[in-house]
């Protein structure tokens, strides 16, 4: 029932955002643009005003889509009293503020292109209609609308991880609003500022809320909002409360984060109004009073919101008075007005949520409507130091008008609306369920926030319009080259449309508690009764006869009329040298920085370096969790010992032990030989060693095709090495004997990857299940199911076919994957005309009609002896039998697809080393290698898609041969392994070929 | 026999990175090789049953386990596959800068 006005609100927010790229509207003048997109909010707002009847009868409206089900996580949306309030507020505010933003994006004169109207227009001039999109003011209307958005989706959301991201989405579009103005090095620093706290405090927030969720069960607003007691008395409430609060004071600029939102009016003024005013810092107001029910009600939370909000309230208005920027010193008093919100959040009382729901909506028209008012005398006098700024009211007549108005609103006189929300206020810190001491201190310093607002109030207004340019600044703090320049601020009226948005503002200031109207008084009924949990009532009366609020609210502007009149020697006083956040902040970014550094200067370029880096940290992961000590328990290590010593010898025993010292041995050899040919044969016999113990296990079929693999290996490996120049050969050679520091760090890290690897085993060994439940599964099926005998080809070939085919299409590609990387070296040198003393690649025809040359050159151009050729010609016909046998018996006998694969290739490889790779490649031309893979992987399909239509299952076994009644030999079937079989050998051959044959191709052209 | 194919694992293990960290890039490709080795011979030694005969539906008496040894079956042609792409990464590395030590590699220096 929801779902109206949501999606009118989402959709219409975001296609407004869409509209701006439309390069015909993009391009539109900023003013149109502005009007164009003000329908926008304008439609949101009439959404959510046509749900107002119902949420003001009490109805909580929701709509759920959903979302991640596995996790309980639901696009859940939740409309009731508090977010009818945020909702019509944002979209309200932004539709102004869009019409606004038109005027303020215009240059003063349009026609006069010399002169300079605002800050922000000089960095973005209005350039031709074909420039990029930097260059017209839609991005700026683009940023406000997805803020729109993700805030809409903020307060609309029903669901925390909704929430929280619509919650992000509003930090990062802050961010990006700030930062508009991007060559400009303080917007940059204060976007980052706003991005890392309110971001910052984002994934607090995340964990927060994670937290509330995983004790109430649930991700759904209205499930958490109802388990209240459950969250208040477990034990990691304080954690989670800390980790909510941190999000949304970081939001909401409360003391000591509030550091980031004075940086942030680096942004132009229309996103300062909005943004940093009227609602997305208000996004942590909203999220304690959304939660308030749930979370609140507690010693803890009571002085956490207390103490922050009023010492943010205090320290706000003292700094603010302070400032000679207009926008700073709305900043300021932002930041004070919303440590007074925050404080009523923390209140256990009815008329503390009343005086919080009549401050938030006074708040935000008259801050609004101030803000926009900062933006006008920006735009037309090009400045906005107040210590410049004086008598403009005969130049701007209307602006000055509205500004009074909404500076009353803020001095909090009567009768506007900021009165009333002053005085709610004081009521409520005279409630009798505060503390003595808070009835004492809140009071006091309320009265004296309260003077100092109305200070800066009459400040911003009377030092802008009616005073001479310097007033009120001590003049220690006066630009002397500026003494004069404010009598000739060519000021003119702003735009009517311009006025519009602060005029609307202000006067809801004024009608609002003029005509009370009973919607508004719903409206804010319905907030603080959403908020505090039952039901608080609201009037808008100005007047409730001589009571303790109305005398403290008269000592409050007594007060604030000293202090206006004082305010000059004031701001003489020098600052007291507080702890600065801001160098803080900066101590953190830089020490980062500095971290950053250290980390990277393991990055040495060097390749080993990186590998060493990298693999000592490992060890040290594995070393430090991986409980390696656990070793050495008591219930491991007899498992282990008792096995060594119990066994009994036998001739297997020592066979295998005896491969295994092979094994190690050879790869030993490995290392302390110099010449690299003998390296790698010595890593065959390894390798040979390890096929040894493999069959030992015993395991054949494993054994065998390690053994053509290592064989395999070994070819590449030498054809590898033939490849690489001489002189590049014989030099890394040379390297093998050097000594030096870096042998023995190598050595100290092999040795402690060595044993680390060792007790890794003994651990896996010592703890290792002696029973399996698939093993026997298999043992029990594979006659049965596939016909085979060889249990482990029955699970490489059928149990675990799907594997299997993804295991040969990535050989296939490993083999495509060195074939493209070589083609395209080899190419690349060819381009770059380096000398080339044969034919990269013979053409085949050129290669057929050239006769044979007398003597037949194998690799490396070296002769090789006709008795080689010979066994050449036998060899490969052999490798072809032999393959053909493992493939038809390979389910009963060892063998299969992969060893009939690489023993073709590596019969094909020995015709590359004994003929050369001319000779092999014209005599053999029937090996395409992309071909065989092709046909590999498409015999595959075929076989396991075949069986679907003969009635079994894709991937299923299916014996053709005995379907059609095919009289076959005992022991060969043409079944579905077969075909499988057959294709593997076909994709394996395929790929080997390519890599033999690109690695084996000749190249004389290196050095 | 556990203990000693521990050591012999670890062995392996250590020698081939050894051969991984040494400055000849066809020492590096060595060392992958034996370091591959090293861990086919782990996985197929943590099977669950330690056979006597082969794992085939005819024999008869404690069949070696045959999960692992299909698992490493994969394992190994998969590791010819990716060892052939490391060597030809290795060629294009020392045609591009006309070396085979790894040390005069400088591209990822700045």
């Amino acid at each position: 029932m929801l779902a109206f006005p949501v999606l009118a609100c989402l959709i219409g927010a975001s296609a407004g955002a869409a509209f701006t790229f439309i390069p015909r509207i993009r391009y539109l003048p900023s003013r149109a643009l502005g009007w164009l997109l003000a329908i926008a909010p304008t439609t949101a707002f009439i959404a959510i005003a046509s749900q107002f009847p119902r949420v003001a009868a009490g109805e909580a409206l929701t709509w759920r889509i959903p979302w991640l089900p596995a996790l309980g996580v639901e696009f859940a949306f939740y409309l009731d009293g508090l977010s009818a309030l945020f909702g019509l507020i944002i979209t309200g505010i932004g539709a102004l503020v869009l019409i606004y933003a038109g005027y303020y994006f215009t240059p003063k004169h349009a026609d006069e292109k010399s002169e300079v109207g605002s800050r922000e227009r000089a960095s973005h001039a209005i350039s031709t209609p074909d420039s990029t999109l930097l260059k017209t003011d839609a991005h700026f209307f683009l940023y406000v609308l997805l803020f729109m958005t993700s805030m809409l989706g903020l307060v609309l959301a029903g669901d925390v991880i909704t929430l929280f991201l619509f919650w992000e989405g509003t930090s990062i579009t802050s961010f990006l609003l700030i930062a508009y103005k991007t060559k400009d090095e303080e917007a940059r620093s204060g976007a980052f500022k706003a991005l890392f706290v309110t971001g910052g405090g984002g994934i607090a927030l995340l964990a927060g809320l994670l937290f509330a969720s995983a004790i109430s069960g649930s991700t759904d607003l209205t499930a958490i909002l109802r388990s209240g007691d459950a969250l208040r008395n477990n034990a990691w409430y304080p954690v989670m409360l800390g980790l909510i609060a941190f999000g949304a004071f970081t939001k909401s600029a409360q003391a000591p984060f509030h550091f980031w939102l004075p940086k942030a009016m680096a942004a132009p003024t229309p996103a300062s109004a909005y943004l940093h005013s009227a609602t997305m810092v208000k996004a942590g107001i909203y999220l304690m009073a959304r939660l308030h029910p749930a979370l609140g009600n507690t010693p803890m939370w009571f002085w956490l919101l207390i103490v922050t909000g009023g010492a943010t309230m205090l320290l706000g208005a003292i700094i603010g008075l302070r400032q000679s920027d207009l926008k700073g010193m709305l900043a300021y008093s932002t930041v004070s007005q919303l440590g007074a919100l925050m404080m009523l959040i923390g209140e256990e009382a009815p008329s503390a949520f009343k005086a919080l729901a009549i401050g938030v909506l006074a708040h935000a028209l008259y801050k609004g409507a101030l803000f926009m008012i900062a933006g006008i005398v920006d735009h037309e006098t090009g400045t906005r130091d107040l210590r410049r700024l004086g008598n403009l009211w005969r130049l701007m007549p209307w602006t000055f008008l509205v500004c009074s108005i909404a500076a009353l609103s803020m001095a909090g006189l009567p009768p506007l609306f900021g009165f009333l929300a002053k005085e709610t206020l004081l009521a409520a810190e005279l409630e009798d369920v505060l503390p003595r001491l808070t009835r004492i201190v809140l009071p006091a310093i309320t009265v004296l926030t309260g003077a100092l607002m109305l200070a800066q109030a009459a400040s911003l207004t009377l030092d802008t319009f009616v005073t001479k340019p310097g007033t009120g600044w001590p003049a220690s703090r006066l630009d002397p080259n500026d003494e004069c320049s404010g009598h000739d601020l060519h000021a003119h009226e702003a735009p009517a449309g311009m006025l519009l948005g602060p005029a609307v503002l202000a006067a809801l200031s004024l009608i609002i508690t003029v005509f009370q109207p009973e919607i508004i008084v719903s409206l804010l009924a319905g907030a603080a009764t959403a908020a505090y949990g039952a039901k608080v009532k609201v009037s808008l009366e100005l007047f409730h006869g001589i009571n303790s609020p109305l005398i403290l609210s008269g000592i409050a502007i007594t007060l604030g009329v000293v202090l206006f009149a004082l305010r000059s020697p004031l701001r003489g006083i020098p600052a007291v040298p507080v702890l600065n956040i801001n160098l803080i902040y900066d101590g953190v970014l830089r020490g980062l920085d500095r971290a950053a550094d250290l980390v990277t200067r393991t990055q040495a370029g060097r390749i080993r370096i990186y590998l060493a880096v990298i693999l000592t940290a490992l060890f040290a992961l594995v070393i430090a969790f991986g409980g390696l000590w656990r070793v050495f328990d008591s219930t491991l290590l007899p498992n282990l010992s008792r096995r060594l010593f119990d066994e009994p010898f036998s001739v297997q025993t020592a066979l295998r032990a005896f491969g295994l010292l092979l094994a190690v041995a050879a790869s030993f050899v490995s290392i302390i030989i110099r010449r690299d040919l003998l390296a790698i044969i010595a890593l065959g016999s390894s390798g040979l060693a390890v096929a040894v113990v493999i069959a030992l296990e015993p395991s054949p079929d494993v054994a065998l095709v390690q053994a053509v693999v290592d064989t395999l290996t070994l070819v590449v490996l030498v054809l590898a090495l033939s490849r690489l120049p001489r002189a590049q050969r014989a030099r890394a050679e040379g390297l093998n004997g050097a000594g030096g520091s870096g042998r023995l760090r190598n050595a100290l890290l092999a040795i402690a990857g060595g044993a680390m690897v060792t007790v890794l085993c003994l651990y896996a060994f010592a703890s290792r299940p002696r029973t399996s439940l698939v093993t026997p599964y298999y043992e029990q099926n594979a006659k049965p199911l596939t016909g085979a005998a060889d249990i482990v080809g029955a699970i490489v070939v059928d149990f675990r076919g799907f594997d299997t085919l993804i295991e040969i299409t990535v050989f296939s590609m490993a083999g495509i994957g060195v074939f493209s990387l070589l083609r395209y070296a080899m190419k690349k040198r060819e381009t770059a005309g380096l000398p080339a003393e044969g034919e990269i690649e013979p053409d085949l025809a050129t290669l057929l009609q050239r006769p044979l040359p007398p003597t037949i050159t194998g690799i490396d151009g070296v002769r090789t002896s006709p008795f080689i050729h010979a066994l050449a010609y036998v060899v490969l016909p052999l490798a072809f039998v032999l393959a053909v046998v493992q493939m038809v018996y390979g389910h009963d006998q060892p063998g299969d697809g992969f060893t009939a694969g690489v023993t073709l290739s590596l019969g094909v490889g020995f015709w590359y080393v004994v003929f050369g790779y001319d000779e092999t490649k014209c005599r053999l031309r029937f090996l395409r290698p992309g071909l065989l893979i092709g046909a590999g992987i498409l015999t595959v399909m075929a076989g396991s898609i075949a069986p679907v239509f003969l009635g079994g299952g894709f991937f299923s076994p299916f014996d053709f041969g005995a379907a059609l009644g095919l009289p076959l030999p005992k022991g060969f079937y043409i079944s579905t392994s077969f075909l499988f079989e057959v294709a593997i050998c076909l994709a394996v051959l395929g790929a080997a070929i390519f890599i033999i044959d690109t690695l084996g191709h000749p190249e004389r052209d290196l050095e | 026999m556990e203990i000693i194919k521990s050591l012999s694992i670890g062995a392996l293990f250590g020698i081939g990175l050894y051969q991984l960290l040494r400055r000849n890039v066809i020492r590096s490709a060595i060392g992958l090789v034996i370091i591959s080795n090293a861990v086919n011979l782990f996985l197929l030694s943590i099977g669950a049953y330690d056979g006597v005969v082969e794992a085939y539906a005819k024999a008869v008496g404690q069949r070696s386990d045959a999960l692992p040894q299909a698992l490493i079956l994969t394992a190994i042609v998969i590791s010819l596959g990716g060892f052939a792409f490391v060597l030809a990464l290795l060629y294009v590395i020392a045609a591009r800068y006309r070396t085979g030590d790894s040390d005069e590699v400088k591209g990822l220096s700045h």
